[in-house]
């Protein structure tokens, strides 16, 4: 039997399931007798005692790691032996004849409700620690297991609804060999995580957490988006081979990761990567870069317990300009909110998100966490080439206020006496089209300017890039795009401002040479487009690039743009 | 019962660490333990974290420590020479 969905991660790989769901309590709303008080108590007892264990065997295996996660795991544990949350929990049960699971969720809820409530910040944010600790209680009584994919302890093809982007950071890259998710496309989270880490993917399998249990051995085909269940024989054999066949191939396009990103008339192409930490091995491919054009900076608060200080992030961002040697390194600042949420920002409940209160708009809501955040970037600007940018930017008056705002966080610099560089470079992401369509007044107003091309294209088609229901109508190839980023790098050389891509579309080799045929020359991407895209720009030469970035601009349709994209690529092979 | 007004000195109020410290003082103790707001009612646990960060002291404000139970009189002693102590 198969399945079919969307390949957006190159490989075949045969292994076993693993089914990765986040663990969702639903406590009996029903009430108990009398005569099972005691043994609702008691249940209580084994998974408060349960989730203690956990914690403390999680606090002792991070603390020399992660001293401040630690820090948070100290706290959880005593507000397990908080003895108000205790007697409420007891309480509920004994006279208000409740379940033991529906005590603690309503116990936890009351008083995470009344710390949400705070006027601060701290305050609020700890609310969501014991909506942590409530999870974890809950978990613990119905026996199930901590699920992650930080620590598998056998290679698995991993079977999900979607992943998260906190997945990004803790996914442990030996041991996942495939991803298949019921939705999502080629934009989605588990897209990109997928691609980042080279772990063939096929997303918007519909059904597959219907079907596919734990151990099921499936082959995982990311060459034609299908999964084969249970193969045997010659139909097992016959993947095989187009496996090993795969590997070879995308060997020899692996190649040209190190490549100089030239064109065949000599024009030298700015080819970055985009990063969402520091660790060793996200910045693995830095020195094959010619820099980090973006740098997810969202990923430093998430995945993890507590929003790191102004110090840790001044240390972390430091590390990144080291690890790229002197190149530059492009920050943006915290892009919370839309589909990325984070508990401790106390974001509050959208009807639509996407048009909501995030990026920017949201660190102007949150001037204390954006503050710190924008200190640490200008200390570790004294060490390197690091340039600021901006998300989610609709307007001259925010960048502006931003400027503004950046300035005052360098007089308090200042006031501690501390070093910064006042020529750091300060530029925004062009993914609204309000603040696309006046790119002629906003490049005098900024260094430089990254098109967000996967937040632009849902904005300009009023598409959901995570919806699956829309996903025909986010179109990158729709000619709207084409026009709007020529444009856009038009007014941004008449002004000698550096433009760049860093969306999905900085790092598709098929439409880079359009791109460059409209005026960009600088693209950053995942590491692993790094060497297709390498392969693409030695391919090509200014003329004819120019040429098709014209005809992309006069065709109709995302498919004929797609046609004429994949002929250009099929004759401009450098390989020849 | 004992009773004795504390004044909150240290600079990030009886939130995060000097909060779990005090509520893990306090827990020794066998008597109950209260804190409140100067010149309000509202009495707050002072064995809970959760309360004892509900109540959200800040630097400057004055609450009152109540102690009533076998050990009230060191528990109020030692807790206000422990609140003194954040101020160093």
């Amino acid at each position: 039997m198969k399945l079919f969905g969307t390949p957006v991660s190159r490989g075949i790989v045969a292994g076993e399931v693993m089914r990765y769901a986040p663990f969702r309590a639903e406590p009996s709303a029903s009430r108990i007798d009398e005569s099972d008080v005691g043994t609702n108590l008691e249940l209580y007892d084994r998974a408060v005692d349960m989730a203690r264990l956990e914690l403390e065997d999680l606090r002792a295996r991070l603390a020399p790691r992660v001293p401040d996660e630690a820090k948070i795991l100290a706290f959880h544990v005593e507000i397990l032996s908080d003895p108000v949350i205790d007697e409420e929990v007891r309480g509920m049960v004994r006279t208000g004849l409740m379940s033991g699971d529906a005590a603690v969720a309503a116990a936890f809820d009351k008083y995470s409700d009344l710390l949400g409530r705070s006027k601060r910040v701290l305050m609020r944010e700890r609310a969501s620690d014991l909506r942590d600790v409530k999870n974890r209680v809950l978990r613990c009584w119905a026996g199930e297991k901590e699920k992650n994919l930080s620590s598998l302890d056998r290679p698995v093809i991993v079977v999900c609804d979607d992943l998260y982007p906190s997945d990004t950071l803790s996914i442990d890259r030996g041991g996942v060999l495939g991803i298949i998710a019921q939705t999502g496309g080629s934009t989605s989270h588990a897209a990109i995580i997928a691609r980042g880490y080279e772990i063939p993917a096929v997303l918007g399998v519909s059904g597959c957490m219907g079907c596919l249990k734990d151990g099921d051995m499936v082959v995982l085909d990311a060459e034609r988006g299908e999964v084969v269940m249970a193969p045997l024989g010659a139909e097992r054999a016959a993947y095989e081979a187009r496996a090993v066949r795969v590997e070879a191939e995308m060997r020899g396009v692996r190649r040209w990761r190190g490549a100089e990103p030239i064109t065949r008339d000599g024009r030298r192409i700015w080819v970055g990567m985009n990063i969402a930490g520091v660790s060793d091995r996200e910045l693995e491919h830095a020195p094959s870069s010619d820099g980090s054009g973006l740098f997810r900076t969202e990923f430093v608060f998430m995945g993890r317990a507590g929003v790191p200080g102004e110090d840790e992030q001044y240390r972390i961002y430091r590390r990144a300009l080291e690890a790229f040697g002197g190149k530059p390194v492009t920050l943006r600042t915290v892009d919370i909110g839309g589909d990325k949420r984070l508990e401790r920002f106390g974001l509050p409940k959208e009807e639509n998100p996407f048009l909501g209160l995030r990026g920017l708009r949201l660190c102007f809501a949150r001037p204390e966490p954006f503050g710190a955040q924008v200190r640490a970037a200008l200390r570790a600007s004294a060490h390197g080439d690091l340039r600021i940018m901006l998300p989610m930017v609709g307007s001259l008056e925010e960048i502006a206020r931003a400027r503004a705002f950046i300035e005052e966080q360098g007089e308090l610099l200042d006031a501690r006496g501390v070093e910064w560089n006042r020529g750091v470079k300060i530029g925004i992401m062009i993914e609204i089209p309000s603040i696309a369509l006046i790119a002629d007044l906003v490049a005098p107003k900024v260094d430089f300017a990254s098109i967000g091309t996967n937040d632009l294209c849902q904005y300009l088609n009023a598409a959901d890039r995570l919806n699956p229901s829309v996903e025909s109508c986010y179109q990158e190839y729709h000619p709207a795009m084409f026009r709007v980023i020529g444009d856009v790098a038009r007014a941004f050389a008449s002004h000698g401002r550096e433009l760049g891509i860093c969306g999905e579309m900085g790092g598709d080799p098929l439409v880079i040479p359009a791109l460059i045929g409209l005026g960009v020359e600088k693209f950053s991407m995942g590491a692993a487009s790094m060497a297709p895209v390498k392969r693409a720009i030695r391919g090509l030469d200014m003329a004819s690039a120019a040429e098709l970035a014209g005809e992309a601009r006069e065709l109709g349709t995302a498919a004929e743009a797609r046609e004429c994209l994949s002929a250009f690529a099929a004759r401009s092979s450098p390989d020849a | 019962m004992r009773s004795r007004t504390i004044n909150v000195k240290n600079p990030t109020g009886l939130h995060a660490r000097p909060a779990s410290d005090f509520t893990a003082a306090a827990a020794k103790y066998s008597s109950s333990i209260t804190l409140k707001r100067a010149g309000t009612e509202d009495e707050y646990n002072a064995k809970s974290i959760v309360m004892l960060l509900a109540l959200g002291l800040e630097p400057g404000e004055e609450a009152v420590l109540t102690a009533d139970g076998p050990d009230e009189a060191e528990a109020v002693e030692a807790l206000t020479s422990l609140v003194d102590s954040f101020d160093e």
